[in-house]
């Protein structure tokens, strides 16, 4: 596909110490195209914060390795690039705006020129400083700063203002790629919405494709195309915001996402949490990651790891997904046996 | 909530930030940082009227009065009543003080010393550049020792270099000053020759003192840079320094030295004093005429007004230093100015 | 209940502290230090120290005297073992006072805030104003050279430090959510200081209380050799140092070994120290 910006396949991290090793991603896989959003949710500790410091290849040196799998970008495997190509694609291809604006600032340079950073890095118009400078007014402007504020610095501003800073730095260079890693966790509910609404708009003017790591699934409505339900390092759901949402089968953990979600239409007497804690990752079961949470865990789900199945591009990792595969697969066979004939059944694309 | 800012009111103030401030900034920044220094220097009247009178109340303190400690317990009682009248030693205790403090103030005169009768003032001038020396060569050797290779220690984490940085560093952190003096004197002066072993009359005659003094506190500001360096680099801000595409080399030069020397800077003053505390005693080692040996001598002949003039003196001269060094670290630091310009409440 | 997660701490801070080499080396010299100078009349008896033997004098190390003699014959070693209790005795209580007295004044500071904090504070800035050996100098000065005035005078120049050390911790545990909570139900100001603000703050206390009985032996040792401290014939390092001044030349053994000693037991503390920092605060190691 030619408009495809990402394509990860089967990507494994781990972080591994002298007391324990961690495994934090175990073979994910997604891709996204020009202009796409994709949200990628789950838990603490599921590691899409880890993910999406792999793609910029920010993952801390001594202890993370990447020990398998491909990220490519725009084509090209980043994932053995060295520094300097690196450096190249981040910041200007592809850009991250952090969890926390209050300590991702530094505090010691004035906002304006931790905007004008990025830009002064990646200079390929040649721009003198005093259009950087005007290009770091403008990218204010853009996100709601008045001008003249380019010359104070972080502790001036408030967590709403500094995480549109953050924003600004992100977009300043017009990355193809953005990741927002929880970008409006830290920030009050009403400021939540200005900066996810900011964001949108911005990636609609450029034509930005956007990760956007979240835990919140009302994020994940209202801004997201695709979906990806991370759970202990997999994930373990991945379709169109449709097939999340309305699908007709699900993987049970999204279920149980959904089930914990207070709603205000419903007049539901109790949450359906889910039970238990996500597994330690030095330490993972040997089966299904979920099965010591799952509701309809069976014998297979403890020391068989599930497969994909995949429906129209919604693939769900489960067991149960290949009882209901079997199922329709029984159900096709008898009925083209009753027909006599296949040709004119609609047999759903099955595909391992 | 934010100030009127006199950047604001001029429309042809469009270059800047990046480049490092226009002018009306820099006027802007200059007005704040000397009501910074105004404020600081007039603190230090009261703080340094507080460290006369511990001074004072501390020697005063010492057993005996002047008259029988010049003249001896056998002096006859009118005579040693006569003395203490002529060191105003008759008089209660908080009006000997404000006479000490007008004498200082008036005729910067800070007593008359028991062992020569002269102004103890005298003495401490003849004696004092060379303890000044000293202390502000071994400090300058030891910020630059110490800083240096602590930076170079935290951005070679886990090399070789690193390695012997930390185990030497702890070593001599570990290590009396004056011990150390003692070896140095043994080896470059005793065995090899090279350098003179006491004194101070040349530069030269301070080669060996300075070294003592500086490589402890260099060994002590070495740990200090490197760890202080080590957390900055874990900071958020670093990654997103990173995530901008910005070189190793920039990270580190850029984003994170700055942050990182603030708490090095901070302490600086603090290692004047460390300086100015080895000086006294390395004066010891190397037999050299300073303010340590002149204090010495004075506490074993009792000699109250000179011990209290010296330590006086150079506690006068270590607070002009913290305050130079706190008027760095507000220009290094812009959470300080800030302090400044929104009336105390500066916000994170 | 409590107990086993109390144990389990515990256990869980010793697993991360055997893991660092160096701090383990640091604990075994300062376990034999303290053994020295615990059970030193066993090892030599203090007979030895004050023994003058007038045909031995300024002798270097051999069998007989391990560490050489001094100018009166008397053995060295002997002293050296007999002088580790001075050096370990003026560490630990001038340590230990001035965190009792810094914990005091620290943490009234940090807590109260206000019209406490501010003359805790102002009387502090007066006392940092005074270079640490100077106030200990004017001590000494004024009560005179012994064991208890070095003390003393070695106590107050680090008071202030840890005044302002307790004080900026207690500030910072003292805004967390727990203290809030703890006050909303009416405890008494000293239990939150004691129970809830200090417990948590004491990471960095520890660690600096420990690293400063390094600079007190330290500093100690300096006085003493400048002759403001304990004076001789007693056999601590500092004063057995001053002494051997006087014979550079002929006798350099009586240099090496109680300088050698202060080392390494300063060395052990800042060992000890660094372990403790690691240990106590696993997210710096990653």
């Amino acid at each position: 596909m030619e408009n495809e910006v990402l394509r990860i396949e089967d990507l494994s991290i781990l972080y591994k110490t002298d007391l324990e090793t961690v495994y934090a991603v175990n073979g994910i896989s997604f891709s996204l195209k020009e202009g796409e959003t994709m949200g990628l949710v789950g838990e603490t500790g599921a590691g899409k914060t880890t993910t999406a410091l792999g793609i910029l290849g920010l993952l801390p040196e001594r202890t993370a390795r990447v020990t398998g799998g491909k990220i490519l970008f725009e084509g090209e495997d980043i994932c053995g690039l060295g520094d300097r190509e690196l450096q190249r694609i981040r910041g200007q291809k592809i850009s991250m705006i952090f969890q926390d604006p209050m300590t991702a600032l530094n505090p010691v340079l004035t906002v304006g020129e931790q905007i004008g950073e990025a830009l002064y890095l990646h200079n390929q118009e040649n721009l003198s400083l005093k259009e950087i400078d005007a290009k770091v007014e403008e990218t204010l402007e853009l996100v709601g700063i008045p001008r003249e504020r380019k010359s104070e610095y972080p502790y001036q501003f408030s967590g709403g203002m500094r995480q549109r800073v953050v924003i600004a730095i992100a977009l300043v260079c017009n990355p193809k790629l953005l990741i927002a890693d929880e970008p409006t966790t830290a920030l009050d509910v009403t400021i939540q919405a200005q900066i996810l609404s900011m964001i949108c708009n911005l990636q609609r003017r450029y034509g930005t494709s956007v990760i956007m790591i979240t835990h919140d699934l009302g994020v994940v409505a209202e801004t997201c195309d695709k979906v990806g339900i991370m759970y202990a390092g997999e994930i373990v759901e991945y379709g169109t915001l449709a097939d999340i949402f309305t699908g007709e089968h699900h993987h049970p953990y999204t279920d149980g996402l959904f089930g914990s979600i207070p709603s205000l239409t419903e007049n539901s007497r109790r949450l359906h949490p889910i039970e238990g804690l996500m597994p330690d990752p030095t330490d993972l079961p040997a089966g299904c990651k979920f099965a010591p949470r799952c509701t309809k865990c069976m014998e297979i789900c403890k020391n068989t790891q599930p497969g994909v199945y995949e429906e129209k591009g919604h693939q769900i990792r489960c067991h149960l997904m290949k009882q209901k595969d079997e199922n329709r697969k029984r159900d096709a066979l008898a009925r083209r046996g009753k027909s006599g004939s296949g040709e004119n059944v609609q047999a759903p694309e099955v595909k391992r | 909530m934010l100030p009127k800012r006199p950047g604001q009111e001029c429309p042809g103030n469009a270059s800047g930030a990046f480049c490092g401030g226009s002018y009306h900034q820099v006027l802007e920044r200059i007005y704040f940082m000397s009501k910074y220094i105004v404020k600081r220097l007039l603190y230090m009247i009261p703080v340094l009227l507080g460290v006369a009178f511990l001074v004072f109340a501390i020697l005063s303190l010492t057993p005996g009065d002047p008259g029988s400690i010049i003249l001896g317990i056998t002096a006859k009682p009118e005579d040693i009543a006569a003395l203490n009248a002529e060191f105003g030693y008759d008089q209660p205790f908080f009006v000997r003080f404000f006479n000490y403090l007008g004498d200082i103030v008036f005729h910067f005169n800070l007593g008359t010393s028991y062992s020569t009768r002269q102004p103890v003032m005298n003495d401490i001038l003849a004696r004092f550049p060379n303890t000044l020396t000293l202390a502000v060569l071994s400090m300058c050797v030891s910020s630059i020792i110490g800083i240096s290779l602590g930076i170079l220690s935290a951005v070679k984490q886990y090399s070789v270099l690193d390695h012997v940085c930390v185990v030497v560093a702890l070593v001599f952190a570990s290590m009396p000053g004056f011990w150390l003096g003692l070896m140095l004197l043994i080896l470059f002066s005793l065995k090899l020759g090279w350098l003179p072993s006491f004194g101070a009359a040349s530069l030269k005659h301070f080669i060996l003192p300075t070294l003592t003094v500086s490589l402890t506190s260099a060994a002590g500001l070495l740990r200090m840079t490197r760890a202080s360096m080590l957390e900055t680099v874990r900071q958020e801000y670093i990654r997103t320094a990173k995530a901008k595409g910005a070189s190793n080399r920039r990270v580190i030069w850029k984003h994170a030295l700055k942050n990182a020397l603030i708490p090095v800077v901070t302490s600086l003053g603090g290692g004047f004093g460390a300086s100015l505390g080895g000086a006294i005693i390395a004066e010891t080692v190397f037999a050299m005429p300073g303010m340590g040996t002149l204090m010495t001598t004075a506490i074993r002949q009792k000699d109250v007004p000179m011990v209290m003039g010296a330590t006086l003196f150079l506690a006068v001269l270590f607070s002009l230093v913290i305050l130079v060094v706190d008027i760095l670290y507000a220009f290094l630091d812009p959470r300080i100015k800030a302090k400044y310009q929104n009336g105390g409440k500066g916000r994170g | 209940m409590v107990k086993s997660r109390k144990r389990a701490q515990l256990s869980e801070f010793w697993r991360r502290y055997k893991k660092n080499k160096t701090a383990v080396i640091g604990l075994v010299i300062l376990i034999i230090i303290v053994g020295t100078a615990l059970f030193a009349d066993l090892i030599v008896p203090y007979a030895r120290c004050i023994e003058q033997v007038g045909a031995d004098r300024l002798q270097g190390p051999s069998a007989a005297h391990f560490f050489g003699t001094d100018e009166l014959g008397r053995d060295l070693f002997a002293r050296v073992v007999h002088g580790s209790r001075y050096s370990l005795l003026i560490g630990l209580v001038t340590s230990l006072m001035a965190l009792v007295i810094g914990a005091v004044l620290g943490a009234s500071a940090g807590y109260f805030g206000g019209m406490v904090d501010n003359i805790i504070s102002r009387i502090i800035d007066v006392f940092m104003c005074v270079p640490p050996i100077l106030l200990s100098l004017a001590v000494v000065a004024a009560l005179g050279t012994n064991l208890r005035n070095l003390i003393i005078a070695i106590t107050v120049s680090c008071v202030p430090g840890n005044v302002r050390l307790i004080r900026s911790v207690v500030l910072t545990a003292a805004e967390r959510d727990y203290v809030e909570a703890a006050k909303s139900y009416g405890t008494s100001n000293p239990r939150i200081i004691f129970r809830y603000v200090l417990p948590n703050a004491m990471g960095p206390i520890i660690v600096n209380t420990t690293m400063s009985i390094s600079d007190m032996m330290l500093s100690a040792a300096g006085l003493s050799f400048i002759g403001m401290g304990i004076q001789p014939p007693s056999p601590e390092w500092g004063a057995l140092l001053s002494n051997a001044q006087t014979y550079l030349f002929t006798a350099p053994h009586m240099l090496l070994f109680p300088g050698l000693c202060i080392l390494f037991s300063s060395l052990a503390f800042n060992l000890v120290g660094d372990g403790l920092t690691d240990a106590l605060d696993p997210k710096l190691k990653d």
